[in-house]
């Protein structure tokens, strides 16, 4: 396996409260990463600490490392800059959450934040995102058009063309789906396996058969700790803790 | 973590009706092992017996069969259309389709040995078969045993069991290659018994078939229990290699 970030002995706090537990994952390199485990287990806790979203909340502290390669950068290292990690880690969240301007203005929001000022290179680079998110034959005559007047899966790859725009290292997805009916679910699914060719992409979900459709290696969480990590073949047809079989197999509660 | 229930692989789901589903599947599986069982047993009986009535009732009851081999199908058939089973229960899916394919066809063994009882009570000569009747007695109780155990292993979900049944397939072997060589005999000192030896010969490859039935049904069960395939293992050492793959490879054509 090709390591993208390597996450060693992270423990994470929520002022006392210790939500992981020495949790060590290899995420491999431009290839899907599932994060199963029922609601509490620590799954999106992890996800966000990839991109430093805690740090918004006071009482919170890491703890261990999650280098990134190839330039051994801690994302969680406390001299780490995380308006620099983010810049690096883009996220999409549960729900679609399109800002209220056009369709094009959505995606060039992290461009401009980035300096981006030539109106060429920036139609060039929210084109290319939006055909990278599947969405640019369906908005490419809507450009200025609200992106609020989109569908629900249509604003969901808007929000994958807008962290797509800033070429992300590590794309992470918060249940993009769990929103969305079963059409614009597939069309979210079949667009996160092409995304493995240009990023590496860590997903939390809560179904099975999806993170069995889209993922490479799948991490099963409970309690904050990591049971199983192996590839989503193996987790899916014969793990190998019983805990993770009980959970995949719905005996779980 | 709340677990399973250790006893039973296919309880503890929290939707109900999954469960139901499996012990379904299994509890027709385990009733059409028995069934096929006492098809082996009687078409025996009337071989040796010559017993032409012994030998109707197995062929009346081969519809059961193919009922039940219907039946089992569209369940495995639906339950992973409506449950979408994954692990062991999605190996317990696909095994029920195969374990009911081998029993099917124990069935079409116990089905051609009560035709060839029931001509022999019409008049076909019977040397052939009373000169190996030792050895088919000795096949008919080692097949019927090494059926028994398969299921058993099936309904009570042992590996252990099951691969006590797989290691028992060289014996049956052994016993086919010395009726025959028996048969060869009679066949070269006397051929006006031709017909009746070449059907004694499929009665005895009949029998050998269906140790194999069993030995595959216990593999299934082993797959059903820990993922491992034991197809085409001769010695225990060859077993690593598939325990060095991260899928388990499914007991398919065995």
């Amino acid at each position: 396996m090709n390591v993208k970030a390597a996450v060693d002995n992270v423990n994470f706090y929520y002022g006392d409260h210790r939500a992981l537990k020495n949790l060590t994952i290899p995420i491999a390199d431009k290839q899907v990463t599932a994060l199963i485990g029922p609601s509490g287990c620590g799954k999106s806790t992890f996800l966000r600490c990839f991109n430093r979203m805690h740090d918004l909340q006071p009482g919170t502290r890491y703890e261990g490392s999650i280098t990134l390669h190839p330039d051994n950068l801690n994302l969680i290292g406390p001299g780490v800059d995380p308006i620099e990690v983010r810049m690096r880690i883009g996220m999409v969240f549960q729900k679609p959450n399109p800002f209220p301007k056009s369709i094009f203005e959505n995606v060039a929001y992290g461009l401009r934040l980035r300096g981006v000022r030539n109106r060429a290179t920036l139609a060039e680079e929210v084109e290319k995102a939006l055909r990278g998110a599947a969405l640019w034959d369906e908005a490419k005559d809507r450009l200025q058009d609200s992106a609020l007047a989109l569908s629900g899966g249509q604003m969901q790859r808007l929000c994958i063309a807008r962290a797509l725009a800033t070429t992300p290292e590590i794309l992470l997805f918060d249940e993009p789906t769990s929103a969305l009916d079963p059409i614009a679910t597939a069309k979210i699914e079949e667009l996160i396996s092409t995304l493995r060719d240009q990023v590496t992409v860590l997903i939390v979900t809560h179904n099975m058969q999806q993170a069995a459709r889209v993922s490479d290696y799948t991490a099963f969480m409970y309690l904050g700790e990591l049971i199983e990590f192996d590839e989503a073949a193996k987790i899916f047809t014969n793990p190998s803790k019983k805990a993770t079989e009980d959970y995949i197999t719905g005996r779980y509660g | 973590m709340p677990a399973m229930l250790d006893s039973d692989p296919v309880e503890g789901h929290t939707a109900r009706a999954f469960d139901v589903a499996l012990s379904e599947l299994r509890l027709h599986l385990v009733s059409m092992g028995g069934l096929a069982i006492d098809q082996v047993a009687t078409a025996v009986r009337a071989l040796l017996d010559n017993d032409d009535q012994l030998a109707r009732l197995v062929l009346s009851r081969e519809s059961l069969i193919n009922d039940f081999e219907r039946t089992i199908d569209r369940e495995a058939f639906r339950l992973i259309a409506l449950h979408q089973p994954v692990a062991s229960d999605l190996r317990m899916a696909k095994a029920a389709s195969r374990i009911v394919i081998e029993l099917e066809r124990v069935g079409d063994e116990a089905k051609k040995i009560a035709r060839f009882a029931s001509r022999l009570a019409s008049g076909e000569p019977q040397g052939p078969v009373r000169a190996v009747a030792r050895f088919l007695r000795n096949m008919a109780d080692l097949t019927a045993g090494m059926l028994r155990e398969a299921v058993r292993a099936l309904d009570e979900a042992d590996p252990e069991l099951a691969r006590g049944v797989t290691s028992r397939d060289k014996e049956l072997d052994e016993e086919f290659a010395a009726a025959l060589r028996q048969l060869l005999t009679l066949a070269m000192q006397d051929q006006r018994f031709l017909s009746a030896t070449i059907d004694t010969v499929f009665a005895l490859k009949g029998m050998e078939r269906i140790g194999d039935h069993a030995k595959n049904i216990a593999e299934q069960v082993v797959f059903v229990a820990s993922g491992e395939d034991l197809r085409h293992m001769k010695k225990a050492g060859a077993r690593s290699e598939s325990n060095s793959d991260p899928l388990p490879r499914s007991p398919e054509e065995g």
